[in-house]
């Protein structure tokens, strides 16, 4: 593998579902790549696919009724599409580290905490019971838990959100993954928990230089973490760029919706701005670009032809026909 | 990390492993029906040492009353059956049967059942087959199979007890299958296949032991229904045979003595009853105690 190679390439995913004679297509047609120690953020609103490209990232889509409809997922050098479950397995919780959403019901009742974390090191790297339990603790304290020696011992019913998805934390980079994929990790918590959570990952990251994917529709999230942005809708990109590019500058007509519909404490507004419509349903056969129906720009083009996602500027890449749109306004 | 926080974790620390039988004796119903149970079980386990009698050999005295009769003695405290066979002698090795035939076939039709169940809803593949085959099985009525098997195998206890487990089958993989289909819909399945664990180590570790406390608790409500049917074949003779003394024949035995020895149909009959009510309101509980979701 060339020493320049992004850490994860995902090159034109299509991840389908067949359900009831329906192809539903989650994802279809994705590509991006994340660097070595870098973090790249993914968001779109419910449904536009962002949590099944984590999943197929882990092989974990359900197949049936999940279908691998094409592209590659080359993560180190490797097709992980094409890969026996085997070596898939070894990478899942060794390479790859995965954060849920819902640290609530994402760790097991009926094990202490201290328990998974061995449980996962003793499946990756052979520990000892005893060596495997001194570095469960010694990873609570690294997600600073506590008491990490007391905490260990306790159920996950017996901590809170934030304390359980620190856990989650600590047994996703348990063996020190080169790859950390945190789906919606700060959702589920209260707004000063989340500031915490994502100041521990950030924080951790600089520490074991794992890069993340944080999947996530909050853009305050990624506007505080993420040193690239992805937009998806409804299972493709419409917008990809820097952070600081996309905030200062979004292209597509869907971002900038997004960003109207977040609220601000400097503006004063009557009422949030909103997009009007809904993601379309996942079996529409859509001819042209995916955003038409909701568009206030879309025209007769648009709703033929899908708009291929193209260069703007350095590393800013949009789908639309109408980017870009402040230089066509002015 | 808030100083809220902290503190509610140390509180529900405090009574964690506080052992679960206490709180298990703390109910007062469980400990009554745990010490029934007990007692009936340890009772009939020491059947050959603490029973007063051979329970075949007759005495002169037939259908002696129990003793809170006024024509009772204590000779024969629960008095003698129609052919003069000590009750209290002839209830302890009954008991002994009785018991045996529900604790296997409950133990190990439960285990193939919920084991089926549980495989149906991992392997979501093999679920149709699988619960296909319940169907089928479902639809043989116990004692129709009973009827059967004694036809083919000829009386005694172990085609009951095949019998009973058999029909025992069905209905744990049907519990086991729906308890481990909302299993699997936890999220907590993925994150343990995201940490890279074998299908083995799932299946064992997430899905069997999340499940266990919730089948455990149906199996030994099971238990119940399966002495009372167990009882009830061989009230219909297809039991164990006489001489052996077994609850539920002592019961169809007496029947005929119903209208001037109503004792020798009640006793054994109490003793069934007694069995399943405490194992049911005993398995309740542990449910109760033992299922780490419940506590709070």
């Amino acid at each position: 593998m060339a020493p320049d190679a992004p850490l994860l390439a995902v090159e034109d995913l299509k991840v389908h579902f067949a359900v009831e004679g329906r192809r539903y297509r989650a994802v279809d047609g994705v590509s991006f790549a994340v660097d070595r120690g870098r973090t790249l953020g993914v968001v779109g609103e419910s449904g536009c696919g962002k949590s099944v490209t984590s999943l197929a990232i882990m092989r974990l889509v359900s197949q049936p009724p999940g279908i691998y409809a094409g592209g590659r997922i080359v993560f180190g050098g490797t097709d992980l599409l094409a890969l026996p479950e085997g070596r898939m397995r070894a990478l899942r919780g060794g390479r790859i580290g995965m954060i849920f959403q819902e640290p609530m019901t994402s760790l097991n009742p009926v094990y202490t905490c201290g328990d998974q974390i061995v449980e996962s090191l003793r499946v990756h790297s052979g520990l000892s019971r005893r060596a495997a339990r001194a570095r469960a603790v010694e990873l609570l304290d690294l997600v600073r838990l506590p008491s990490p020696a007391k905490r260990a011992d306790d159920y996950p019913h017996q901590l809170s959100g934030g304390q359980r998805q620190r856990v989650m934390i600590a047994l996703a980079l348990a063996n020190s993954p080169d790859l950390l994929i945190a789906d919606e990790p700060t959702t589920a918590l209260d707004v000063t928990i989340q500031a915490q959570i994502l100041e521990l990952m950030k924080d951790l990251q600089e520490r074991t230089g794992t890069a993340i994917l944080l999947i996530t529709h909050d853009l305050g999230v990624v506007a505080e973490t993420c040193d690239e942005i992805v937009v998806m809708y409804a299972g493709t990109i419409v917008e990809r760029a820097p952070t600081q590019a996309l905030f200062a500058d979004p292209q597509h007509p869907y971002t900038i919706g997004l960003m109207a519909a977040v609220p601000r404490i400097d503006v004063e507004a009557e009422r949030l701005a909103t997009i009007e419509g809904s993601v379309p349903p996942p079996w529409a056969e859509l001819r042209g670009c995916r955003f038409a129906g909701r568009c206030p720009l879309a025209d007769e083009r648009c709703r033929r032809e899908p708009p291929p996602l193209r260069p703007l500027a350095t590393g800013h890449d949009v789908a639309c026909w109408y980017a870009p749109i402040e230089r066509r306004a002015a | 990390m808030s100083v809220a926080e902290i503190d509610t974790t140390q509180e529900e620390v405090a009574p964690k492993r506080r052992a679960w039988w206490r709180r298990l004796l703390a109910d007062r119903a469980a400990a009554l029906a745990l010490a029934a149970l007990v007692l009936i079980v340890g009772a009939a386990l020491l059947a050959p040492l603490i029973a007063p009698y051979d329970p075949f050999r007759s005495s002169r005295l037939v259908m002696a009353p129990p003793v809170w009769d006024e024509r009772g003695t204590w000779a024969h405290v629960l008095g003698t059956d129609g052919q003069g066979r000590d009750m209290l002698t002839r209830i302890l090795y009954g008991t002994r049967i009785t018991l045996l035939i529900g604790v296997v076939a409950v133990v190990v039709g439960g285990l193939l059942g919920s084991l089926l169940g549980l495989v149906a809803a991992f392997y979501r593949r093999l679920d149709p087959f699988v619960m296909r085959l319940v169907d089928v099985m479902l639809s043989f009525p116990a004692i129709l199979l009973g009827l059967a098997l004694v036809a083919v195998i000829g009386p005694g206890i172990w085609p009951v007890i095949i019998a009973l487990a058999i029909a025992t089958i069905p209905d744990c993989a049907r519990i086991g299958r729906s308890i481990a289909v909302s299993v699997m819909e936890q999220e907590y399945i993925e994150a343990g296949r995201a940490v890279g664990l074998s299908n083995a180590a799932l299946f064992r570790r997430y899905l069997v032991r999340n499940c266990i406390s919730s089948i455990m608790i149906f199996i030994s409500l099971r238990f119940g229904q399966v002495i009372l049917i167990g009882a009830a074949l061989s009230f219909l003779g297809l039991g164990a045979r006489p001489p052996t003394a077994e609850l539920g024949m002592m019961a169809a035995q007496g029947r005929d003595f119903l209208l001037f020895a109503p004792h020798i149909a009640v006793i054994p009959s109490v003793v069934i009853f007694v069995i399943v009510l405490a194992a049911n309101v005993a398995g309740d509980a542990l449910r109760d105690v033992l299922d780490p979701r419940l506590r709070t």
